[in-house]
């Protein structure tokens, strides 16, 4: 078969059937590699090759499911000799027929950061190893297969195009609930692996062929017409046994639905033999593939969450330092937390996408948005707008993000455009082009278009379609140009229809100068998703906002039967009452107190909401520090005292650490924005070490000193020891605290502490988690040993104060 | 393979694993497991792979007393991988982040769930075994008693919880995603029970706060 038949989709193209259930009827042994069949057994091999050949299978998957440096690890062989081994075994029952050998992948085996340890940049050495040995062997093309993680597929489809010129051909197996173990949708996995450039795409494995049936249909709806799509299912569901329950005859029958949906290769995956693929070829050669109709559509993904762009969608602005001190100070203190919590809260609001911008002078940009969209990623499920003019850090944060993104943005410059569109195309995302360029915002609406129309071409001329294009036509700010507001709406109204394609704004830029800016930004957003505005960058968490924006969908059929609008509202009371600015709120403030602390009440009682308001309240008249030494921390106190005799239960005390913290919240937020820095009792660096994924203890003691008044910086976990040291040197903390929670991490926890000892820090070392005790914890070098949170929080104070 | 999430956690063992054994939880801690319990059995997805194989072709002959005595008198083993899924792991995180007391909840709630998947998978499996006229042992775990946490990459591998639930060891022997286990069953012609890890290998029985209290982590009512 030559490899353009598969792209013509004139006939049916058949791929081979099950071989790790072929190998163990054939003789492989329990505890047997099968990886080494082509080495231990070779004649075996090729013998379940050319029965597959003989089938009639177009494409052969040699054995090379397993065969990376991870699994290889200690059976004496390298990935290079097992390689070309199997592809040669294939290679032999391929000749006799003219068939196509897959270098075939698997996963890896082991789950990527965050959900495991393996890093994103390792998994892609891992493959990529593979896939220049399959090259070198001689393989037709490169099967993707199996895969349940996208993060991985992407690490693997990216090595493919980076490592070889061959076809990729890639494949995820889907649970009955339509996503895969990790979550991931058929859609996110449709979008992000076409746009990352696979040639095909594919479902194998897991489920028999009626379950798959409409996985198989979304998929073909959601890939671009020049991509084929192909199943290989399992022959049907288990039996108790594990064996299966169709036969080849039963197999086939219920194949045959697909040949109506557009599927153009179809094959077998676990319990399938060579007489099931006998039957299929049988069934499938009279027939010819069904026409494949795929819907465009304008959407973004991250694997569990696919947001199709259809009618308002909500961008959240506030993950962008400027103007915000306290996201600056989090960006230039490398502390990830607040960040993460910033996207939380604006998920919680209603963002349906996330913008992320760390562009702040001073730090460097690429390095800091590459983990600024690692750490987001580990927390949120919406699609980020990875908001950056620079082509090194938008090309660091397109290669690691997991799904499909929008890049924010180009403009009609051509060195911007040069730049950047070939990164949007190669790592699959869509583009906000802004309606400027180097003779600036051009003042009509003409003007605007036209450089509109120049971007729009340009994307198209690097393969970027339509529906990927969001035109920017620049929100002036209404104090400085008046006219300016009509003249956007009016541009954004001819890009749509003229160009096309889909439009943006930055909503909040229209009342800049002005006051009760809320009004203006929500009279230009109303008058804006009128004249077809598809992107609102916005802050979620201004109720009138997000209010306009949920009535707009009602009013426009968006949201249908109001269902969304009344599970906001439902349980909502408006009140607004305006209140002149010059007036003290004394009044309102001492009311809220009536002769105690309202603060210390709502910490010691754990209620989040109350302390977060006690807090607002107490800041307009008291210091921050005076707030926390004379209200936080003596509620903190009589909650830990209750807990260590034992009146107070751990839920209570995580209830009033939490209340403390929404306390906190405020009180940072007040010293950030008055710009001194005060309040720290002492630095505090906290990690759970290398290999240790267990981090809720070390959270714990994270929030627990935090409350304190300690200034933590929380590396997270899994963390390598240099980054400890490097984190000690760079803030001078006196006090690190690692927790580790398995027996197997330990070693690790005293190997960091060796490293510090090594780097002539002068800093204690306080230890926690399960496994640990106090004579442990001595062997392995730490200064203390805190049995809770309490105790390191005790211990901070005995040492800093 | 996928598997059926009970209607309800049990809640005095989550009050357990919160440190709060036989407390009879306020309002607001009330409110707090309500919610985390329906945000866990939301998103859950328990997946359990197991398989039968001979003890004579697996590793155990290393493996410490413990497992040894567990396994007496047996000539099978059943290997269990089980899985909460790595959405909830997510979930977590997330906590974490905003709510470290409904984080906490939410985790020992988890734990729990996991554990009663794993009680009715195995309470399944019993009346199937004793229809061929075979016992099982209790489920047993590496890392307990003396028993190395690197058994858990053979485990795995045995069952394929890679493929078959999205379960896979790291480099250090831990289970991902976090709320996983795996389990040893010994299988005989012959009632059997197997033996707990017990207190005597455990590292911890000097400073265990259940040996405190006069009981034990694997007495249910302690």
């Amino acid at each position: 078969m030559q490899i353009r038949e598969v792209f013509d989709r004139k006939r049916f193209v058949f791929l081979d059937g099950g071989m790790g259930t072929q190998l163990q009827t054939r003789g492989l042994q329990p505890g047997q590699k099968p990886e080494l069949a082509a080495l231990e057994m070779p004649d075996v091999l090729t013998a379940i090759h050319t029965d597959y050949a003989n089938a009639g299978a177009d494409i052969l998957l040699a054995n090379t499911f397993g065969a990376n440096a991870k699994k290889l690890a200690g059976c004496g062989h390298t990935v290079e000799d097992v390689v070309t081994a199997s592809i040669a075994c294939a290679r032999k029952a391929a000749d006799t027929t003219g068939a196509l050998v897959a270098l075939d992948i698997g996963p890896l085996g082991e789950l990527l950061v965050p959900a495991g340890t393996l890093s994103f940049e390792d998994a892609y050495a891992e493959f990529a190893q593979v896939i220049r040995a399959g090259t070198a062997a001689g393989a037709d093309l490169v099967f993707l297969e199996t895969m349940t993680d996208l993060y991985e597929l992407k690490a693997a489809i990216l090595a493919a195009k980076e490592n070889c010129t061959l076809p990729i051909f890639t494949s995820m197996s889907f649970e009955s609930r339509g996503r895969t173990f990790t979550g991931c949708t058929v859609e996110s996995y449709a979008v992000t692996a076409a746009g990352l450039g696979a040639d095909a795409v594919g479902i194998n494995c897991s489920l028999g062929p009626k379950e798959i049936l409409p996985f198989a249909q979304r998929l073909c709806r959601s890939v671009p017409t020049g991509v084929p799509v192909f199943v290989k299912p399992n022959a049907g569901l288990p039996n108790p046994d594990g064996s299966y329950n169709l036969d080849p005859d039963g197999f086939a029958a219920e194949m045959k639905e697909y040949a109506a949906i557009g599927v153009s290769m179809v094959g077998g995956c676990c319990g399938t033999t060579p007489a099931f693929i006998a039957k299929l070829h049988e069934t499938f050669s009279p027939l010819a593939p069904a026409g494949k109709i795929p819907i465009r559509r304008s959407c973004l993904c991250t694997p569990v969450r696919f947001v199709e762009v259809n009618g308002i969608t909500v961008v959240g602005e506030r993950i962008n330092p400027t103007g915000k001190k306290r996201l600056q100070q989090a960006l230039r203190d490398g502390d990830s937390a607040y960040p993460c919590t910033q996207a939380v809260a604006q998920a919680e609001a209603g963002a349906q996408v996330l913008d992320v911008n760390a562009g702040l002078p001073g730090i460097d940009e690429a390095a800091t948005l590459e983990q600024l969209v690692k750490d987001l990623q580990a927390v949120t499920d919406l699609p980020l707008q990875l908001d950056s003019s620079n082509p090194e850090a938008l090309s660091r944060a397109l290669r690691i993000y997991n799904g499909k993104p929008i890049v924010n943005s180009v403009n009609g410059e051509t060195e911007t455009l040069e730049k950047i569109l070939p990164l949007c195309k190669k790592y699959g995302a869509a583009v906000v082009g802004l309606a400027l360029d180097k003779g600036g915002i051009p003042p009509t609406v003409e003007g605007r278009v036209a450089i509109a129309r120049r971007i729009v071409d340009a994307a198209h001329a690097a393969g970027i379609p339509d529906e990927d294009i969001y035109i920017d036509c620049l929100c002036l700010t209404a104090s400085a140009q008046q006219e300016g507001a009509t003249q956007t709406l009016q541009a954004l109204a001819r890009c749509k229809k003229e160009l096309g394609v889909r439009t943006v704004l930055g909503v909040s830029n229209i009342s800049f100068g002005l006051p009760c800016r809320g009004y203006l930004n929500t009279t230009f957003l109303t008058m804006a998703m009128s004249a077809g505005l598809d992107l609102a960058i916005m802050n979620p968490n201004t109720p009138e906002m997000m209010a306009a924006v949920r009535a707009y969908r009602v009013l426009t059929c968006q949201d249908p039967q109001s269902t969304d609008y009344v599970a906001a509202y439902a349980d909502v009371q408006i009140q607004t009452t305006q209140t002149s600015k010059s007036a003290a709120t004394v009044a309102e403030v001492s009311a809220a107190a009536p002769g105690g602390d309202a603060l210390f009440e709502a910490v010691r009682r754990g209620l989040k909401a109350e302390a977060r308001a006690a807090a607002d309240a107490a800041l307009t008249m008291r210091e921050p520090l005076d707030v926390v030494n004379t209200s936080l921390i003596p509620a903190l106190d009589a909650v830990g005292d209750g807990f260590e005799k034992g009146t107070v239960f751990l839920p209570q005390l995580l209830q009033a650490a939490t209340a403390a913290q929404a306390a906190f919240e405020a009180i940072k937020a007040k010293i950030a924005a008055s710009g001194q820095a005060q309040g720290s009792k002492g630095k505090i660096v906290i990690a759970t070490v290398k290999g240790d994924v267990h981090d809720i203890g070390k959270n714990i003691v994270r929030v627990i000193l935090e409350n304190y008044g300690y200034d933590v910086l929380d590396l997270g976990r899994d963390v390598d020891p240099e980054r400890v040291v490097e984190a000690v040197r760079q803030t001078g903390a006196k006090l690190v605290g690692l927790s580790a929670l398995m027996t197997t991490t330990v070693p690790n926890m005293q190997a960091t502490i060796e490293a510090l000892h090594a780097a002539n820090l002068d800093c204690k070392v306080m230890v926690g988690g399960a496994v640990l005790t106090p004579d442990y914890a001595r062997d392995i070098g730490a200064d203390y040993y805190c049995k809770d949170a309490k105790a390191s929080a005790d211990l901070a104070k005995q040492l800093l104060g | 393979m996928e598997r059926r999430k009970p209607a309800a956690i049990r809640r005095a063992t989550a009050l357990r694993y919160m440190g709060a054994s036989g407390w009879t939880p306020d309002d607001a801690t009330t409110a707090l497991l309500d919610k985390a319990e329906k945000q866990i059995l939301a998103i859950a997805a328990p997946h359990v792979v197991w398989r039968v194989l001979p003890l004579a072709v697996l590793p155990f002959d290393n493996c410490g007393t413990d497992l040894a005595r567990h396994l007496q008198g047996c000539d099978k083993a059943l290997l269990m991988a089980a899985t909460l899924g790595s959405e909830i792991d997510k979930f977590l995180r997330r906590l974490e982040l905003t709510d470290i007391a409904s984080a906490t909840a939410a985790d020992a709630l988890a734990s729990v769930l996991l554990e009663q998947v794993c009680d009715e998978w195995e309470a399944e499996q019993r009346p199937l075994f004793e229809a061929k006229g075979l016992y099982l042992t209790g489920r047993y775990a590496p890392g307990y008693g003396d028993c190395p946490l690197d058994l858990n990459d053979e485990l795995c591998l045995a069952v394929d919880s890679v493929r078959g639930c999205g379960l896979a060891v790291t480099p250090q022997h831990l289970l991902t995603p976090r709320k996983s286990t795996t389990a040893i069953l010994g299988i005989a012609d012959h009632p059997v029970t197997g033996t707990r890890a017990g207190c005597a290998t455990c590292h911890l029985k000097e400073t265990c706060s259940f040996r405190k209290r006069g009981t034990t982590c694997f007495n249910q009512e302690g």
